[in-house]
């Protein structure tokens, strides 16, 4: 997948910790926890919103664009 | 919550029942069938008390095709409520919207239709068949049957697109 998402290393910046943040934006940590490994299929604005308030933060530090370099994709 | 429950409990009881009843059906019918050839003069002699004059040979045809056209529908029916049985079972666990699902009710639409097609030679038997006499099926087509046929077929596309709108919904955060 070439988005990739950043999510530790603001929360490392932020010292929150993912149960934290879960608490905070109401969304589940087993939710949490599939966007933070980058296994997530899609996001909602409603929840990148939540979590850009609480980190207080852009959602270009959250998510990044990296081609993939596989042929053919 | 509870009254849906056993709503779902009951379809598939009834189900299950109506299932084991048109397998005895298939069988009775294909035993009875057989035993046209086997007990040939027992079947004539039944067919002649009621009306000496019968043609027998004719009416011994028109019976077997008959029972034919059931060991058909009593087959179509089978396709039709071992796919329902497995839907209600999906209900039950409490996941019926998955593109399994849109197969099975596709393969109900199918027997469904050929339930309906199996009006044509009822008809054509009823309507050419003097011999049956009072045996003969209903020629009748029902307006009903196709507009569930098709809405069954109808259904299953909206359950192919709704379990696939549902699979891209599952890894949304």
């Amino acid at each position: 997948m070439p988005i990739i998402v950043h999510l530790d290393e603001v929360l490392a910046r932020r010292r929150m910790s993912l149960t934290e943040l879960s608490e905070a934006v109401d969304i589940t940590l087993a939710n949490l926890s599939i966007l933070k490994t980058g296994k997530a299929k899609a996001v909602r604005f409603s929840t990148l919103e939540a979590i850009c308030d609480v980190l207080e933060c852009q959602p270009g530090e959250i998510l990044s664009y990296r081609p993939d370099d596989r042929p053919g994709s | 919550m509870r009254k849906r429950e056993g709503l779902i409990w009951g379809a598939s009881v009834i189900v299950r029942i109506a299932c084991i009843s048109n397998r005895l059906f298939l069988l009775a019918v294909a035993i009875g069938l057989a035993a046209t050839w086997i007990l040939a003069g027992f079947f004539g002699r039944l067919l002649a008390e009621p009306n000496p004059e019968v043609n027998l040979p004719a009416a011994m045809t028109g019976i077997r095709l008959l029972m034919l056209i059931g060991i058909a529908m009593a087959v179509a029916t089978d396709r039709l409520l071992v796919p329902l049985a497995k839907i209600i079972a999906t209900a039950r666990a409490g996941d019926p919207f998955i593109l399994a699902n849109a197969q099975r009710l596709q393969a109900i639409g199918w027997a469904l239709l050929a339930l309906q097609l199996l009006d044509i030679p009822c008809a054509l038997l009823a309507r050419f068949w003097p011999s049956l006499g009072s045996a003969a099926p209903s020629g009748d087509v029902s307006v009903g049957g196709w507009i569930a046929t098709l809405m069954v077929f109808v259904l299953s596309r909206v359950f192919a697109v709704g379990s696939v709108m549902r699979d891209e919904l599952a890894g949304t955060v």
